[in-house]
């Protein structure tokens, strides 16, 4: 009995440790989806190429995934601004089925690129502190899931404070809402489309590059189902808000840790995909219309 | 030489043809109001000037200096800024933070802790709801921050389009008052309206568009005699 409560406990503190690098990849998705209305089916391809480009510094330099986030997500801006202007802004006027198309054949050409340089072969990046862990009363944790946990909660944070706090940010904030009215208080709203792109990309870029602390990978795994993943916390969590993606993140890691811990391990990827089904049939406005509907009740 | 010339424009919503030789002026100081009944081309008439829908053809200038084919956002900071019809506030942020946007362009930023003071003197009840999110504000008090926004902007000439629709008749009057105050002390006026009892009013000069043609033009004064005016839009 003390032994599953211990359990339950850990799951949930696990669950809170993998929510941060899902928060910050998700996060991406739904500030490009709320801007552009696009959803970026090359975020997993961004995230992929980061992990791999994290890899090679690592392995050159000997710095720490934490110290490279610093140069790698903004790396990974100049890439996503460059994909917007390259290729999605040509498109944004057309069927969303063509950005839709055109992106998931970015993914496949980020994949066969990545195929062709680095092999099929499963990598990581292992410092020194990897299999370190600290013990919390009966509870044990490992020291890369807490650093992944707090490098994405700064950026999370570093980022509200951004699109709130500077012109840039309340202008993409209100992109989201009414472009038009953009235009008409002089924001030049494809410039601003371009750097919404490029943040979402760094977003991607830096949980590419964090997750290489905590799974191994290849050219295409972990990051397909990543990919669904984030679909099922922005369905669950809703495109307004930062909070509602965090609280996202952390229920579907939740949901994971617990099936992982009472039930089987192979369900865990089954855990987003029913989430998801579950979201879209019976609260299809996920939590916020949720909320809202207690709210009037 | 008029402040803002709108010369022979036409434009099209895709194939279809919405203006057909719009022609017009605006003097500096004054009020311009440019009225018409639903689907006259009054909106497609600012929506051109601001850039934001391009003409087909003709040409639109600013202090003699061509605009027309300019991004909307470089007309912005060249001083013509509309106050959109049906608001087009941004619901999910707040008063303050939809006034402040207003100040995004380059003739607004560097005002912008002045303008806004100015802004919450003429709309006291703006600075008292500023942390609300605007999307929960009455009708009356969004239209207020719609004008206030388009005031952050530091207009030269400030373009509003029907301000007072679906305003209780208290609230029409706060937003003729607002006008006037405007174009006394703050930017030369060009006012889209349906309400021509009020529009003629406080206008200088009128233009009647119908069915995407200027078909009337004159003084305010003159306008509201014409005997066609009194008929079609006065109900006289
Ligand atoms: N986005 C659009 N696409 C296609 N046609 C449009 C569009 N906007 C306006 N129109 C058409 O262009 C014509 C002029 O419309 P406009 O909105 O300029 O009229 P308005 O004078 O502003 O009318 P109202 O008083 O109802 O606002 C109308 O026939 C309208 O149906
Ligand atoms: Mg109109």
């Amino acid at each position: 009995m003390i032994e599953t409560l211990v359990r339950v406990v850990e799951a949930f503190i696990s669950a809170l440790m993998v929510a941060g690098l899902y928060a910050t990849m998700s996060y991406g998705l739904a500030l490009i989806y709320g801007v552009m209305k696009i959803i970026n089916l090359a975020n997993a391809g961004i995230m992929m190429l980061a992990a791999f480009t994290t890899l090679v510094l690592w392995q050159t330099t000997g710095l720490d995934p934490l110290v490279l986030v610093v140069v790698v997500a903004p790396l990974f801006f100049v890439v996503g601004a460059v994909l917007e202007v390259v290729v999605v802004r040509r498109v944004s006027a057309a069927a969303p089925i063509v950005s839709l198309l055109l992106l998931f054949g970015t993914w496949l050409v980020m994949q066969a690129f990545a195929n062709l340089i680095f092999g099929g072969d499963v990598r990581g990046v292992r410092p020194a502190y990897i299999d370190s862990v600290v013990h919390v009363g009966d509870v044990t944790l490992a020291y890369n899931r807490i650093f992944v946990f707090v490098a994405g909660a700064v950026i999370l944070v570093l980022l509200e404070l951004f699109l709130r706090g500077t012109f840039l940010g309340r202008a993409i904030r209100a992109l989201a809402q009414d472009r038009e009215a953009c235009a008409l208080v002089g924001v030049d709203t494809k410039r601003v489309s371009m750097v919404a792109f490029g943040l979402g990309s760094a977003l991607a870029g830096a949980a590419g590059c964090l997750l290489t602390l905590v799974f191994p990978f290849d050219p295409t795994n972990p990051f397909g189902v990543l990919q669904l993943k984030s679909f099922t916390i922005i369905v669950l969590g809703g495109l307004e808000s930062i909070i509602g993606v965090a609280f996202a993140s952390f229920l579907l890691a939740l949901a994971e840790n617990l099936t992982v811990t009472l039930s089987r391990p192979q369900l865990e990827n089954l855990v987003s995909f029913v989430v998801l089904v579950v979201v879209l049939v019976v609260m299809p406005g996920g939590l916020a219309a949720l909320l809202r509907r207690r709210r009037l009740a | 030489m008029a402040l803002l010339e709108v010369r022979q424009l036409t434009a099209f919503h895709g194939d279809v043809q919405a203006l057909w030789d719009v022609s017009f002026e605006v003097a500096e100081g004054s009020i311009t109001t440019l009225l018409g009944s639903n689907g006259a081309g009054k909106t497609t008439t600012l929506r051109t000037i601001s850039g934001i829908l391009p003409p087909r053809d003709g040409e639109i200038r600013l202090g003699g200096e061509r605009i027309d084919g300019v991004p909307p956002h470089r007309i912005v900071d060249m001083g013509v800024v509309q106050v959109p019809e049906g608001r087009k506030l941004w619901p999910n942020l707040s008063v303050q933070e939809n006034l402040v946007l207003g100040a995004y362009g380059r003739r607004g930023r560097p005002e912008r802790a002045r303008t806004l003071r100015s802004v919450y003197e003429l709309f006291p009840r703006l600075a008292e709801r500023r942390s609300q999110l605007a999307g929960t504000l009455s009708g009356g008090e969004q239209q207020m921050v719609a004008i206030g926004r388009g005031l952050m902007a530091r207009p030269v000439v400030l373009m509003l389009d029907e301000p007072s629709l679906g305003l209780a008749p208290i609230l029409v009057d706060e937003v003729f008052r607002v006008i006037r105050e405007i174009a006394a002390q703050r930017a030369t006026v060009l006012l889209v309206e349906q309400n021509v009892h009020r529009a003629l009013q406080i206008a200088d000069t009128a233009s009647v568009l119908e069915n995407g043609r200027v078909v009337l033009a004159g003084p305010a004064k003159q306008i509201a005699g014409d005997a066609k005016v009194q008929t079609a839009y006065l109900g006289l």
